[in-house]
């Protein structure tokens, strides 16, 4: 009896089996112990001791309190990135002019530098002994150990995501879709709203979800920044810690379980986007010729 | 609408990429701006859209200077070598941009834009493919729907770069047709860059040949082939040959070839180059007389179609030409690799090398009665 069976790929092109089952096996056992367990540990600390422990550590008013600082320090920055992420994808993109290579290197600082040193230079800069610090006070500002600072930290260490995603994708599409629109007679704004903006979206919208994950999670700029001021200044990552050093392990776990829950959904997302686009840009691949 | 251009200069750094261009497009005729890719086409045809501004020189529409008008108020249509087809709409809302997004005031009605584009959807025999997006379609098919949308604002000027450079042959052959016909239905003044000469001498009403930011002729197509002005244009409009020589008093002298040339009477001892047309030679069996064929022998021949194309390695400078002949002309004569023959310029063309701009025919021989 000859089983009709499928061709085995020829030796020569592919592994030995066992090579591929201990490269997967490796893969997946690093997974497990560096992602997985650590993800599991989370959930179940946090549920430890009963869903009523659970409940109470995260409407806490101290911990309600962080997680709307810390939305509102996401609705600041992200917001803000987008628009300087796409000025300045614009003007890297689609014009020449003097120190362009400086900018684009510049744009990258926030990720070459460490966050506790970027918050360190917020207070250098807004803190009582800081440059300005003398000036703020005499006006009544708080920036140091107040929201503003945590705010202005949290969009420094923001700053690349968006402006990265969209430089390589809109020097890719060149201006002559816009140049098509100028020459029909639309107008700049009408340009950037029906031709700019729908070839970006997806790249657009990539870098919010990648730069709001950063938003929301963001400890070493904000911590330096904060003053741990709780109910006041204290952000949904330093909430967690503060628990963590007075010992409260259950509802420690239960804010990080939250952050986690985020991170999820943004994940979640992140994936649809890559799927999305994926999809939007296999038929056109050939279009360049 | 007709287009006058004037003295008009670009540079891009260093490189001059159009430099004192002078040039008038009559209105309604299509006109072909050849020439080899840098030589600044593009430029020119950017500019006169307003997508470019050049460093000096005027650019006249119906003798009304342009220079101050936005390129959205130029009226001009513009096709891009890639189509720039908007990727996220149909084929039929890449056709109505340009109506849609004018002033509230001037915009036609719904009813009346969907007429309009419906009308160009046929004009470009899509009418099937209103719902499909660009990357549904064929270059071809993209081609025509950059074509119907630039058509769809009425412009007054139909400017198209390099229309059919990124199609294959076919397809290339069939849309220049088209393009023809359609020039001749809607007679919109129409300027086209392209670097394929057959696509020039097929389609344009004039050719404007162009090589390192100048214009090197203007003229038909039946006057830029059979009288280039220039070395350039002789070199880049159809095959030719090149032959080597010297012009002394009169007289210019190539290889064996010894012949009149009047117009050099001043001439000492200066390098001269001629140039013969493929189709402008012929093959003798016998010598005529000593200074009017030159000696050679067949290396090889090929048949082409309808042509027949022989390769001669010239006896005294070791040269290689080439002569084209039609099939009955051949059969008349089967030439063979090997034979020796004497070949017979009709029609050559000598110019100065250390001064390619002085220019002057020297017809010679019999009549060129062309194949």
């Amino acid at each position: 009896m000859t089983a009709p069976s499928r061709p085995a790929p020829a030796a020569t092109v592919t592994e030995p089996p066992w090579v591929r089952g201990l490269l997967l096996a490796v893969a997946l056992l690093f997974l497990l112990l560096f992602l997985v367990v650590p993800l599991a540990a989370v959930f179940y600390e946090a549920f430890r001791k009963g869903a009523g422990v659970y409940l109470a550590a995260i409407t806490d008013p101290y911990a309600l309190e962080a997680i709307r600082l810390t939305l509102f320090a996401a609705a600041c920055a992200v917001p803000l990135n987008m628009l300087f992420g796409v000025v300045a994808a614009w003007a890297i993109a689609k014009f020449e002019f003097r120190g362009k290579s400086v900018l684009v290197t510049l744009i990258d600082l926030p990720f070459a530098v460490s966050p506790v040193i970027a918050g360190l230079l917020f207070v250098l800069l807004f803190g009582a002994q800081g440059w300005f610090g003398p000036w703020l006070k005499a006006q009544d500002i708080k920036v140091i150990f107040a929201v503003p600072g945590i705010v202005l930290a949290t969009v420094f260490v923001t700053v690349p995501f968006v402006a990265r995603e969209l430089i390589p994708l809109m020097q890719a599409q060149g201006s002559e879709q816009e140049e098509a629109a100028l020459v029909l007679g639309a107008g700049g704004w009408v340009t950037f709203w029906r031709i700019t903006l729908p070839n970006i979206k997806w790249g657009l919208l990539y870098g919010v979800v990648l730069c709001t994950a950063r938003a929301l999670g963001e400890f070493g700029a904000v911590s330096v920044v904060s003053g741990h001021v709780r109910g006041l200044t204290n952000t949904l990552p330093l909430h967690v810690e503060i628990l963590y050093n007075e010992y409260q392990f259950a509802a420690a776990f239960a804010c990080a379980s939250l952050l986690t829950l985020f991170a999820l959904v943004i994940l979640a997302i992140k994936t649809l986007i890559e799927r999305r686009t994926a999809r939007q840009r296999r038929p056109s691949s050939g279009e360049t010729a | 609408m007709s287009i006058e251009i004037q003295g008009l200069h670009k540079r891009f750094g260093a490189f001059a990429a159009l430099d004192d261009i002078n040039l008038t497009i009559p209105a309604g005729q299509l006109v072909a701006l050849l020439g080899p890719s840098g030589c600044g086409k593009t430029t020119l045809l950017r500019i006169i859209a307003g997508l470019e501004t050049a460093d000096r020189g005027n650019i006249f529409f119906d003798g009304e200077e342009t220079s101050g008008r936005h390129v959205r108020d130029r009226q001009v249509g513009f096709v891009f070598q890639h189509y720039a087809l908007f990727q996220h709409m149909t084929v039929f809302e890449n056709i109505a941009f340009g109506l849609r997004v004018r002033p509230r005031a001037s915009r036609p009605p719904e009813p009346r834009l969907r007429a309009k584009v419906e009308e160009l959807l046929s004009l470009i025999q899509l009418e099937s493919l209103a719902g499909r997006y660009p990357s549904q379609l064929s270059g071809g098919q993209r081609q025509r729907v950059a074509l119907a949308r630039a058509l769809a604002v009425e412009p007054q000027v139909l400017l198209l770069d390099e229309p059919f450079g990124a199609l294959d042959t076919k397809v290339r052959k069939e849309l220049r047709r088209w393009l023809r016909r359609l020039h001749d239905e809607l007679h919109v003044t129409s300027v086209f860059v392209t670097h394929d000469q057959e696509e020039a001498l097929e389609v344009a009403d004039q050719i404007v040949v162009m090589n390192c930011g100048r214009v090197e002729q203007i003229g038909t197509p039946e006057q830029v082939y059979d009288a280039p002005a220039t070395p350039f244009v002789y070199q880049f409009l159809g095959h030719i040959n090149l032959f080597h020589g010297r012009a002394h008093s009169g007289w210019v002298r190539l290889g064996g070839l010894r012949l009149r040339a009047p117009e050099y009477q001043d001439a000492r001892h200066v390098p001269a180059l001629a140039y013969v047309r493929p189709h402008d030679i012929d093959l003798l069996r016998e010598p005529e007389d000593r200074d009017s064929t030159l000696t050679a022998t067949v290396s090889r021949v090929s048949i082409l179609g309808s042509l027949v194309r022989l390769e001669l390695l010239q006896t005294p400078g070791g040269e290689i030409a080439e002569v084209e002949m039609t099939r009955e002309r051949y059969a008349a004569d089967p030439l063979k690799a090997g034979d020796l023959v004497f070949v017979k310029p009709r029609q050559l063309r000598v110019f100065l090398q250390q001064d390619a701009e002085s220019t002057s025919p020297v017809h010679w021989g019999g009549h060129g009665d062309g194949i």
